[in-house]
């Protein structure tokens, strides 16, 4: 009788409240948002105030720039994409999408293919069993109709505006609101930290637009080098006949 | 006049991305030139569109290679597939090369059928703006 009673219980908490349920869903085609007046960019790329770096930092950055300034070259022109927290404040102004489960979201940015996995619950990979990379391990929570999504296990990136070290942590925050003509806004809310590369939390905040009935464009960043590669090999069977 | 503030700002979007996504460095951006000429290759690819035109001009008849903007970039600007095909006289608007030889980055193209896709350059708008003003 007890055992009914709890597993009743259980079933009708279950019915009523799944936690899942009750949280916004962020599935669709998002474009970047730019409130009125606000120049295009979305608060994400380029320019802005200079970041509080570290002078060991800053001496990185200028080599680093120092390098590619004369020719102009970017990870981009070489299909590597942007990494975090560039790819999602600003992924090259394309749009993307995101596919949201309660255990999982999915955020494809269009740009170069770049994939974001953010893991919920019983998805986030333990500590021990995670790889650097670019965009990092990204795990999340509700905090009431807010995603908060914390992003650690990156690599060193000073090929980027939001230059960092590969102890960088960011923390998004992400809820929708009401634009200024009434359509659906996503907004993100970004704060990094990196003792390492800045002396305080650096700040940002990204908005997008859904996109009605959007969908993302194929991307495939590195056909156009594989088809020259091509060429140049024709080239060179055409010179030995 | 609602166009137009869109367009701008597409514009410059565009041109935000393009700088943020790869090396632009040898083309004007503040020029725009008309280039016409017979298509010999078009690749509708990312992350830069690919093209030769065969020229007849006042420098004489050769083949000239551009790049342009990204397939999706163009798409979202009226590019639809097949709308270039090899054989087909077209005009494409370019930021010509900073040292002045053949080639240019396209912004946009009128088709052999007269449909134009793209996007206006920062030097077409301000054309546009001067003309528009009397000016020019």
């Amino acid at each position: 009788m007890k055992t009914s009673i709890i597993l009743f219980a259980t079933c009708v908490s279950l019915i009523s409240s799944p936690a899942w349920a009750q949280q916004p869903d962020f599935t669709g085609v998002w474009t970047t948002y730019n409130d009125p007046g606000q120049g295009p960019g979305g608060g994400g790329r380029g320019g802005g105030p200079p970041l509080p770096m570290t002078d060991a930092a800053k001496q990185k950055v200028a080599k680093y720039q120092a390098l590619v300034q004369p020719t102009g070259d970017t990870p981009g022109g070489y299909c590597l994409g942007t990494g975090m927290p560039g790819s999602m404040l600003g992924s090259g102004g394309y749009p993307m999408e995101i596919v949201q489960r309660p255990e999982q979201i999915m955020i494809v940015y269009e740009a170069h293919n770049e994939v974001r996995r953010v893991y919920l619950g019983d998805r986030i990979v333990p500590e021990a069993d995670r790889l650097p990379g670019r965009n990092g391990h990204s795990s999340a929570r509700w905090d009431g109709n807010t995603l908060v999504v914390e992003t650690g296990n990156l690599v060193e990136q000073v090929d980027q505006r939001y230059a960092h070290s590969a102890k960088a942590k960011i923390v998004e925050r992400y809820h929708l609101e009401k634009g200024a003509k009434g359509e659906t806004v996503l907004v993100a809310d970004m704060t990094m930290t990196d003792p390492e590369f800045y002396t305080a939390p650096v700040t940002a905040v990204k908005k997008w637009a859904k996109v009605p009935n959007g969908h993302l464009l194929p991307y495939e960043c590195a056909e156009e080098n594989w088809i020259k590669h091509l060429e140049q090999l024709e080239n060179k069977a055409g010179a030995k006949k | 006049m609602k166009q137009i503030v869109i367009l701008a700002a597409v514009i410059l979007a565009l041109s935000a991305s393009l700088a943020a996504h790869h090396s632009a460095i040898q083309f004007d951006f503040t020029n725009s030139k008309a280039v016409t000429g017979v298509v010999k290759k078009f690749i509708a690819i990312n992350p830069h569109m690919q093209l030769v035109l065969h020229v007849k001009d006042a420098k004489g008849e050769r083949d000239i290679e551009f790049e342009g903007h990204s397939t999706n970039n163009m798409y979202r600007a009226g590019y639809r597939d097949n709308m270039i095909k090899v054989g087909d006289t077209i005009t494409v608007y370019i930021a010509p090369l900073k040292d002045g030889s053949d080639g240019g980055y396209v912004t946009a193209a009128l088709t052999a059928n007269g449909t134009r896709f793209g996007m206006r350059s920062r030097a077409e708008l301000e054309q546009e703006r001067l003309k528009a003003e009397g000016k020019k």
